[in-house]
């Protein structure tokens, strides 16, 4: 292999609330990672700058700046493309906000998120940079019509075309688009995205999605609503 | 009491001004009455003064030393206009006044003297029904005929008598006794006295006619039975007495008249307040020729005129206070009551004194209608006047009143409907603009709207804060939490950790409920419109329902064909949420579920139907409010009251709205929500 891998993989958490930042970096610390925390957008672009976290957790709003995690995030990817990105937020409309600044984050997750949710998905976030970096494997490919679904790289694609879903979002179509033709119901599709949500946030996830696929294809409409019981994924 | 009755009120309390009117008019006429009083009087007095000036032409006939007694035989001569028939009757006299009785000495009989230019008539009623007649011829001292006895004093002293006898009723002359005892006496007809003798069922009647220079001042009259020789009457006694003829003074009246003006009568009574002689006359109340207004005023103003003496009217003699006090030396007035209809006269009466020495009094009379004339035309005009003021300020009272209430009204009815059923606070109030105190009151109401909206919205946006607010720390616990689990804990601590979780996904799922409201009002922000089958989505939803509450029993009417509206999809859907949510919640056990979708031409009509206790009348528009909560009894979810508030909220979105119903039969809510299809 061509480069070194270090021992431990580090990961820089943002958030200002000292209390949350102890225990994620606490949590995250006992899954094995070498963590770093910051309080602020400045201390934390500052250590950046000399060296790169392998994964940052940022919180959007930071100490006076309401969107200090969105401005941290921008720099942050300006730095380096393929660095994971997780945003943090306190409120549920956020997750909208955050979709259409399209800041190249991994994943979106509210505050409610527990620990072992958390590092579930830190876990597979570095999974899928170690996948990105080995040589294609097509057979972890999942083929359902126009779409094909990497689910070592925990990519999707319609009509070829990449669609890029954020980590929950991909869990979610990955879900649906498992069994098509099967109800999943708003629990389910929380269990799969190993995330803690209520109903309208689900409703939005999907919205968000659904335009996501529309922006490769504007037909697209393979996401079905079965209301009062769930979605399904029709080919 | 409303405003427009309270100023009408006081309107009406201008109406002291017509009464304030009558009370002036009352005065006025008082005053008015004095100054007649006193005019009349002082008018009476120069009278007076005068005649005393010539008291010769005034009581030339009188001795007045002793007072007037008819008991006595005094006869008061009344002044006749028209010389009348000799016919026994005194009709054609023209008196009102009765003959006065002879003295009754067994025979009973009435008399009554006039007196015209030129003759001293006489009229003598006997009652006695058997007449014996006069023989052919006859000695004083056989008769036993029925006959009159006149005896008189002449104007020189000396005495003369006739007697009056008929053997046959009808026109006689009077006869006279000549010579003496001494030289034999005999009956001699006296032609200058003439009478005639009329026999009526009760006795006979004498009406006889002197020629006036035969009498001096006395007179006596006696009748006798012929044949029991009673008699009534008087005869003559040496010295005279009695008999005294009472004569007006001739040449008085015209002399009066010199002194009045038109509508005055003026009366010279002796001290015996016989009449010496009068001019003029009193013009009384003509019979309202004004109609019925000035009367009808008068009720309200005239003074009680029912103490007044009434006037006592004779034609020999004056009776009354102002008459009698100005005979005892006192000039006085009154006013009397006269006529059929009481109008008022005013007498006053003056003594005339000679030589220190009352001889009598001028009496004057005058009608009061003048004064009523005067007071009355005054009196309609301030009547008038003062009603019209008074009905012009009770109108514009009324108005103003009305207008006010109006306003009031107006303010009243947008303060009560400030507040929306839906909770919404209206903050424009009428009136507002308006200088004067409703304006002032109006924009009161507006600040305290204003303040009411800020609190509501504070209270509306609460629940998203507290959720946001409290998220962070409940993180810190629940990670904490996490963390310590992961430590690896004893089984005994293990339970203290898995309790403070639970307490935690409470705590959670109550934040999540808080913020609902707001989230709600969030994706209706964000919402996007598309159409789809109303009809499909609700099959679908109910299906799910029937799936997730399974011990529940939910039926669905919906019509056969498409139903398509346009809408957002995801929201009418969580409206469905809410209301099976509620249904399910209030529903009996055993319960049915109804849940209905019907169509209109422009619109669809969602209801939910569920068996359970009725809702409070007072509520059902309040259940839409946010944070309202009528809920009894528990579950584990934490309620906010917010369910039925989101579907008021994506009914509007929709333009639509959303109603709460009691069934009819008592035995159910219905929910009723209406969505426009476009």
């Amino acid at each position: 292999m061509g480069y070194h891998r270090p021992m431990k993989r580090q990961i820089a958490i943002v958030e200002d609330e000292p209390a949350l930042r102890e225990n994620y970096g606490a949590a995250l610390a006992r899954q094995g990672y070498q963590i770093k925390t910051y309080g602020n957008r400045k201390s934390a672009m500052g250590a950046f700058e000399t060296h790169l976290p392998d994964l940052a957790i940022i919180d959007i709003s930071l100490e006076e700046e309401a969107e200090g995690g969105f401005d941290l995030c921008r720099d942050l990817r300006a730095l380096s493309a393929e660095i994971p990105i997780i945003f943090l937020t306190a409120r549920d409309s956020e997750l909208d906000a955050v979709s259409g600044l399209r800041l190249g984050a991994d994943d979106f997750l509210t505050k409610d998120v527990s620990l072992p949710h958390l590092a579930a998905r830190v876990a597979a976030l570095f999974r899928r940079i170690d996948a990105l970096r080995r040589p294609d494997n097509s057979a972890q490919i999942v083929r359902r019509g126009a779409l094909s679904i990497d689910g070592e790289k925990m990519q999707t694609a319609w009509n070829g075309a990449p669609v890029t879903l954020s980590l929950t979002e991909f869990w979610i179509v990955h879900a649906l688009a498992r069994n098509p033709g099967h109800v999943k119901n708003r629990q389910q599709l929380m269990d799969a995205a190993n995330v803690v949500l209520d109903d309208n946030t689900i409703t939005s996830h999907i919205k968000r999605v659904r335009r996501k696929f529309q922006q490769v294809d504007p037909a697209f409409d393979a996401i079905q609503t079965v209301y009062g019981m769930g979605y399904r994924w029709v080919e | 009491m409303s405003i427009r009755l309270q100023l009408l009120i006081i309107a009406l309390t201008t109406l002291v001004l017509p009464w304030a009117g009558c009370q002036y008019a009352r005065e006025l006429e008082s005053t008015l009455r004095v100054s007649q009083e006193n005019s009349l009087q002082a008018a009476a007095q120069t009278i007076a003064n005068a005649l005393s000036a010539q008291s010769q032409r005034v009581f030339s006939a009188v001795d007045g030393e002793q007072p007037f007694d008819g008991a006595q035989g005094d006869l008061y001569l009344f002044p006749l206009i028209a010389q009348p028939l000799l016919d026994g009757y005194r009709e054609d006299w023209d008196l009102d006044v009765e003959p006065t009785a002879l003295r009754a000495d067994g025979l009973t009989g009435r008399v009554q003297a006039g007196v015209t230019e030129h003759y001293l008539m006489l009229y003598v009623e006997v009652d006695d029904a058997h007449f014996e007649a006069e023989p052919g011829e006859v000695s004083p001292e056989q008769d036993s005929f029925d006959r009159v006895n006149v005896a008189w004093q002449r104007s020189d002293g000396s005495l003369d008598s006739v007697f009056f006898a008929t053997s046959a009723p009808g026109l006689i002359q009077a006869q006279r006794v000549e010579g003496t005892v001494e030289t034999g006496e005999r009956v001699v007809v006296e032609p200058r006295i003439q009478a005639f003798w009329l026999q009526t069922s009760r006795g006979y009647h004498v009406e006889a006619r002197i020629p006036r220079s035969m009498v001096g001042s006395r007179l006596w009259i006696e009748a006798v039975d012929g044949q029991s020789r009673r008699t009534a009457g008087f005869m003559g006694a040496d010295p005279p007495r009695g008999g005294r003829l009472i004569t007006p003074t001739p040449g008085l009246g015209p002399l009066l008249s010199t002194f009045i003006g038109a509508g005055t009568q003026a009366t010279v009574v002796d001290a015996n307040a016989l009449k010496l002689g009068s001019a003029g006359s009193v013009v009384l109340n003509k019979d309202d020729p004004d109609g019925a207004e000035g009367s009808w005023y008068r009720r309200f103003v005239a003074g009680d005129t029912s103490r007044w003496p009434v006037r006592l009217s004779a034609p020999d003699h004056m009776e009354g206070h102002s008459v009698a006090s100005a005979i005892a030396g006192r000039p006085s007035a009154e006013w009397l009551r006269a006529g059929a209809n009481g109008s008022a006269l005013l007498s006053a009466a003056a003594p005339i004194i000679v030589d220190e020495r009352i001889h009598g009094a001028v009496v004057l009379e005058q009608g009061g209608d003048q004064l009523i004339d005067l007071r009355d035309r005054a009196l309609t005009h301030l009547f008038n006047l003062t009603l019209l003021a008074t009905a012009l300020a009770v109108a514009i009272a009324f108005g103003i009143a009305t207008w006010i209430s109006v306003r009031i009204d107006r303010l009243r009815l947008a303060a009560d409907t400030a507040v929306t059923n839906d909770g919404r606070i209206r903050l424009d109030m009428p009136e507002s603009r308006r200088t004067d105190e409703i304006g002032a009151l109006s924009r009161g109401f507006e600040r305290l709207l204003a303040r009411l909206n800020e609190h509501t919205q504070y209270l509306r946006t609460l629940g998203g804060k507290l959720s946001h607010e409290l998220r962070t720390p409940l993180t810190i616990v629940r990670s904490s939490l996490d963390n310590l689990e992961s430590e690896g804990l004893r089984a005994d601590q293990q339970g203290y950790v898995r309790r403070a979780r639970e307490g935690a996904s409470r705590l959670q799922s109550i934040l999540s409920a808080l913020g609902a409201a707001s989230r709600v009002e969030e994706s209706i922000k964000q919402a996007e419109r598309v159409s789809f089958d109303l009809k499909e989505l609700m099959q679908s939803a109910i299906e799910g329902y029937r799936d997730g509450f399974p011990a529940a029993r939910i039926e669905l009417t919906t019509p056969t064909d498409t139903c398509f509206m346009h809408g957002a999809p995801d929201l009418v859907v969580q409206m469905l949420d809410k209301l099976i949510d509620n249904a399910v919640d209030f529903c009996t056990p055993s319960g049915t579920i109804r849940v209905g979708l019907t169509r209109s031409s422009t619109r669809y009509e969602i209801t939910v139907d569920n068996d359970g206790p009725p809702i409070p009348e007072d509520m059902l528009n309040r259940l839409f409010e946010s944070l309202f909560e009528h809920r009894q009894g528990g579950d584990d979810k934490p309620h906010f009251g917010l369910g039925l508030y989101i579907v008021r909220l994506i009914a509007e979105f929709h333009g639509g709205s959303a109603a709460a119903a009691n069934r009819s039969d008592g035995g159910g809510a219905v929910f009723t929500v209406t969505l426009p299809m476009i």
